[in-house]
C-alpha cells in the first residue's frame, strides 16, 4: 500500500506543477492591462506604471514565471494588488464556502443517487426502472445555472420557503444551512442522474455474482442481499466516480454562486478575472487545482484500501 | 435491528418529525427585514476594496465612505442636483478662491483620537491634492492652493484658480470626506479594509469579504443620526440576481436591469415601490478617425447618418430610455435637444459611393452585455443596410477597457467602439476625456481639436449658467463635425425598495446610505 501510496503522491505533484505551468501560460495570454483595469480611468500613467512595477509586471516573462513557481511551492500566493491583502488569506475565506457547497451537493447526489440506482437495479425492466432511468438522463443533461434559476423562482421567489441570496450569518447554524439547500440541489442535482446509473449498472453485474445467489439460496431477506452484500460491492465504481464528480461541482459551484451571489471561490476567480487580478486569479486557481488533485488521491487511495487488485497493479 | 435512537423514538418516526420540522420552518413567512425599522438590507454591484477616500475604487465603496468618514458635505438627496452640510456647520464661497468653513463642534473620531478640527480638513484635502500621494482623485482638488486653518474648527480652502465643479463634483464627493490627521500619520499608508478613526453618522462594524458589510449607527454621533440601527450591504454583481434577492424578501433596495424596468413597473412585488431616474451615464458609438478605413471624414460622416438611434436605443432597453443628443445629460449646461445628423440612409450611401467606399468591412467591439449586444446588433443591420459589412466583436470587461489605450497593440485597429461612461453632475466630467491630452487614454476615437481643448478649459472657469451652456453646446457640436461619435442614450436608472423604506437617492438615483429612513 505504500509504494502505491508514493506513486499516487508522485503523480499529484506533477499534475499539480503542469497546472500551475498552464495557469501560467494562460493568464499571461489574456489581453488586457491589469493596471488599467484596476485603477480606472482616472488614474495616471505614473501610477498605472507603478502598479505594473508592484505586479512584477515589468519583470521579463520567464522572470515572472519562475518567481510564481517557487512561491507558490513555498506557500506564499502573494499579496491582493489592490487591498494589498494576503491571497491565500482571502482564498481562505472564501473556501470554506465554496466546500460547503461541493459537500452540499455531494449529499443531494449520494442521498438521492444511491437508492434510486439501487431500486432501479432491484426493480429491472418495471416501470420504476424505466422512470428512474428517464429522470436520470433528464437531470444529467439540464445544466445546473438552469437548476439553480428554476429552484430560486419556485422555492425562493414564489413560495418565499427559502432564502434567495447570500451564505447566512455567520455563527448560525441553522441559517447557513438553509441558505445552502438550493445552491447545492442546483450543483448536486446533474450528478444524482449519473450515481443513479452507475449504481444501477454495478448493482445489476454484483446482483448477478454467486455469493448473491448463495445468499438467497439461505433466505435471506432481500433487503439485508441489495444492501450489504451487493452494495457494498457495487459502490466502489461510484466513488471512483465522486472523485471526478466533485471536480465538476467546482465548475458548477461558479454558476450557483453568481446566481445565488453566495461567497466562494468560483466567484472570486471569476471576478478576479474580469478586474485582471492575477495574484488572487493564480492564488486562487492553484488551490483549487491542489484540493481536486487531493480529492482525487484520496479516491485513490480509499479504491485501493477498499480493493487489493487496484493495489496489485501499481 | 439496534436502536441507536433514544427512548422509543424509532428512526422512521425520527425522519417524520425532522421531515415536519423542516416543513414548518419552511412555512413561517419570509419578512423584508427592514420591516422593524432597525435593519437595512441593501445591494451594492461591487465589494469594498478601498475604504481610503484618496485611493477609492468604485460607487459602492463611495457610499461607504461617506457613511464612516464625515464629509463637509454631502449631495442632497431628491430630484434637484444641490448639497447639504454634514461636518460643517457653515461653508460658503467668499470669493471666486476662497471657500469658508466651520465644522460642527463634537465631531469626535474612534479609536480615541479625538475631536475633528480644521487641521484635519486641511490633512485630508491637501493629502489628496498631493501629486507625491499618488491620488487618482488629485484633480478633483487640482486648483487647491493650501487649506489654511483658522482656528479649532473653521479654516479657509484657497485655490489658485477659479473652479467651477467645485460644488458639484469635488465638495459632494468622498473628495470632502475628513480624516484624522494624527491616525493617518500614525498609520503611515492608506486605508483599505480596515478603517481607523471613523467619524460618520454610521461605522463600519463588520466586513464579511464577498458576503456582507455591516454599518453599524455611530452611538457617539451627535447629530442628525442615521435612519437605521444597522445597515447591511450585500454585494451581488448581477442586477438579475438582486431583482429575485428582492422578490424573495431578502433586500429592502437595489438598483435594477434597464431590461427589467418595464415588467417590475408593469406589476410591482407586494409592498414594493420602482424608481426610474434620469442617469447622467452616455453611450455612444465611436468611430477611431486614425484607422485606415476610417481617415475618410465622409466614411465617418456616412455611418452618422446609417445609424437609427431611436430603434437602436428602443431595442436595447426595451423603450426604458431615450435618445440622447451628447455627451450631457438633460438638466445640466451643455445638454443639446438635438444632434447635427439625422438618419438618413440614402446620404449615407451617396457619402459612400463619394469616398470610394462601397463595400466596406468594419469591426465593432462591445462589452459582452446583453444591451450593448443588442444595440451593436441593430447598429449592424443599419450598416449593412448601406452597404457596409460590420463583424462584431465581444470583449470581457478586463480586455475592453484598454482597447483603445496607448500602451497597448491595438488601439490603431480600433474601429468602431461601443461605449458608455458614467459621470457627475457637471459638464466638464464628460467632456475632459475626449481633450487632445486624452487621445490613447481614455479618447479612443483620437479626436483631436484645439477649439475643444480651449473651450473644455473656458468652462472650468465660467459660471454663468447661459454662457457654460453654449460653451459645451458647441463643443458637442465640434465633436458631431468630427464624425467620430454617434451619440445613443444617457440611459436610466431603475431601482426598487420597499415601502416602508425612504430611500435616500441623488437625482440620478445613486444611493447615499446614510439618507435612507424608514418610511
Amino acid at each position: 500500500m505504500l509504494g502505491y501510496t508514493l506513486k499516487r503522491l508522485g503523480l499529484a505533484v506533477v499534475i499539480v506543477s503542469l497546472a500551475m505551468a498552464i495557469l501560467f501560460v494562460m493568464i499571461y495570454l489574456i489581453p488586457g492591462d491589469p493596471a488599467a483595469v484596476a485603477l480606472g480611468p482616472r488614474a495616471t500613467e505614473a501610477m498605472r506604471e507603478s502598479l505594473r512595477v508592484k505586479m512584477g509586471l515589468d519583470q521579463p516573462v520567464w522572470v515572472q514565471f519562475w518567481n510564481f513557481f517557487t512561491r507558490a511551492w513555498t506557500g506564499d500566493l502573494g499579496n491582493e494588488v489592490l487591498s494589498d491583502r494576503p491571497v491565500a488569506q482571502v482564498v481562505m475565506e472564501q473556501l470554506p464556502h465554496t466546500l460547503a457547497l461541493i459537500a452540499g451537493g455531494m449529499v443531494w447526489s449520494v442521498a438521492l443517487g444511491i437508492p434510486l440506482g439501487c431500486w432501479a437495479a432491484v426493480k429491472r425492466g418495471s416501470w420504476a426502472d424505466r422512470v428512474v432511468g428517464i429522470v436520470s438522463v433528464a437531470v444529467i443533461a439540464v445544466p445546473s445555472f438552469v437548476v439553480a434559476i428554476y429552484a430560486l423562482l419556485i422555492f425562493a421567489v414564489t413560495l418565499r420557503w427559502l432564502p434567495a441570496i447570500g451564505a447566512g450569518d455567520a455563527g448560525d447554524l441553522g441559517d447557513r444551512l438553509t441558505h445552502l439547500i438550493l445552491p447545492s440541489l442546483a450543483v448536486g442535482l446533474g450528478w444524482v442522474g449519473y450515481i443513479a446509473r452507475m449504481v444501477r449498472a454495478s448493482m445489476l453485474e454484483v446482483l448477478e455474482a454467486q455469493h448473491i445467489r448463495t445468499a438467497r439460496a439461505f433466505g435471506l431477506p432481500e433487503t439485508m442481499i441489495t444492501y450489504r452484500y451487493a452494495l457494498t460491492i457495487a459502490i466502489l465504481p461510484t466513488v471512483t466516480l465522486l472523485g471526478v464528480g466533485i471536480g465538476q461541482m467546482l465548475s458548477s459551484a461558479v454558476f450557483a454562486e453568481i446566481v445565488f451571489a453566495r461567497p466562494g471561490v468560483g466567484k472570486l476567480v471569476y471576478d478576479a478575472i474580469l478586474t485582471r487580478n492575477y495574484p488572487l486569479v493564480t492564488g486562487a486557481v492553484l488551490v483549487t487545482t491542489v484540493l481536486f488533485v487531493l480529492i482525487n488521491l484520496l479516491a485513490d487511495l480509499l479504491i485501493g484500501a477498499l480493493d487489493p487488485r487496484v493495489r496489485s497493479r501499481f | 435491528m439496534t436502536n441507536y435512537l433514544p427512548g422509543d423514538l424509532s428512526r422512521r418516526s425520527f425522519l417524520a418529525a425532522m421531515g415536519a420540522f423542516g416543513a414548518a420552518s419552511m412555512a413561517v413567512p419570509r419578512m423584508a427585514l427592514s420591516q422593524d425599522g432597525t435593519v437595512l438590507t441593501v445591494r451594492s454591484y461591487s465589494d469594498l476594496q478601498v475604504l481610503d477616500p484618496a485611493y477609492r475604487l468604485s460607487l459602492p465603496e463611495d457610499d461607504i465612505i461617506r457613511s464612516i468618514f464625515a464629509p463637509l458635505v454631502i449631495p442632497q438627496p431628491g430630484d434637484v442636483w444641490g448639497w447639504k452640510p454634514v461636518a460643517v456647520d457653515s461653508i460658503e464661497q467668499l470669493d471666486d478662491t476662497t471657500v469658508a468653513f466651520t465644522l460642527k463642534d463634537n465631531i469626535g473620531f474612534t479609536d480615541g483620537y479625538g475631536q475633528m478640527t480644521a487641521d484635519d480638513v486641511k490633512f485630508s484635502i491637501e493629502r489628496m491634492a498631493d501629486p507625491a500621494n499618488e491620488s487618482p482623485y488629485a484633480g478633483d482638488w487640482a486648483a487647491l492652493k493650501e487649506v489654511e486653518v483658522k482656528d479649532r474648527l473653521s479654516g479657509l480652502i484657497h485655490l489658485k484658480n477659479k473652479f467651477v465643479p467645485l460644488w458639484t463634483t469635488t465638495l459632494p464627493t468622498p473628495a470632502a470626506c475628513i480624516l484624522s490627521r494624527k491616525a493617518m500619520e500614525e498609520m503611515g499608508d492608506k486605508i483599505t479594509t480596515e478603517p481607523v478613526a471613523q467619524s460618520g453618522q454610521y461605522l463600519l462594524a463588520d466586513w464579511q469579504p464577498k458576503q456582507k458589510t455591516i454599518l453599524r449607527r455611530n452611538p457617539d454621533w451627535a447629530h442628525e443620526p442615521g435612519g437605521y440601527e444597522e445597515i447591511h450591504i450585500i454585494p451581488i454583481e448581477d442586477p438579475a440576481t438582486a431583482e429575485r434577492g428582492f422578490e424573495a424578501g431578502d433586500l429592502d433596495y437595489t438598483w435594477t436591469s434597464v431590461s427589467s424596468l418595464p415588467r417590475l413597473k408593469e406589476n410591482p412585488p407586494a409592498g414594493a415601490v420602482v424608481l426610474e431616474k434620469p442617469s447622467l451615464a452616455y453611450v455612444w458609438l465611436g468611430l477611431n478617425q486614425d484607422n485606415p478605413a476610417l481617415q475618410d471624414i465622409r466614411i465617418r460622416r456616412a455611418i452618422q447618418h446609417a445609424i437609427d438611434r431611436q430603434t437602436v436605443v428602443d431595442a436595447a432597453y426595451f423603450g426604458a430610455a431615450g435618445v440622447a443628443n451628447g455627451i450631457i445629460a438633460p438638466g445640466l449646461p451643455g445638454s443639446r435637444d438635438a444632434v447635427t445628423y439625422d438618419y438618413d440612409p440614402d446620404k449615407a450611401r451617396a457619402l459612400l459611393a463619394e469616398a470610394g467606399a462601397e463595400g466596406l468591412t468594419v469591426t465593432l467591439d462591445i462589452l459582452n452585455q446583453s444591451e450593448r449586444l443588442t444595440a451593436a446588433q441593430v447598429i449592424q443591420a443599419n450598416l449593412a443596410d448601406v452597404g457596409i459589412n460590420c463583424e462584431i466583436k465581444q470583449n470581457d470587461s478586463g480586455t475592453f477597457w484598454t482597447l483603445g489605450s496607448k500602451d497597448g497593440d491595438y488601439f490603431m485597429d480600433l474601429q468602431l467602439v461601443l461605449s458608455r461612461f458614467s459621470m457627475q453632475p457637471d459638464p466638464s466630467w464628460a467632456s475632459v476625456w475626449f481633450t487632445p491630452e486624452q487621445v490613447g487614454v481614455w479618447n479612443w476615437e483620437r479626436f483631436d481639436n484645439a477649439e475643444y481643448k480651449a473651450l473644455h478649459d473656458q468652462g472650468l472657469v465660467e459660471d454663468a449658467f447661459a454662457a457654460r451652456d453654449e460653451i459645451y453646446k458647441k463643443m458637442q457640436a465640434l465633436m458631431d463635425e468630427s464624425g467620430c461619435y454617434v451619440f445613443l442614450t444617457h440611459e436610466v436608472v431603475g431601482a426598487i425598495h420597499r415601502d416602508t423604506v425612504q430611500p435616500g437617492l441623488k437625482p440620478n438615483g445613486e444611493s447615499l446610505y446614510s439618507e435612507f429612513k424608514p418610511a
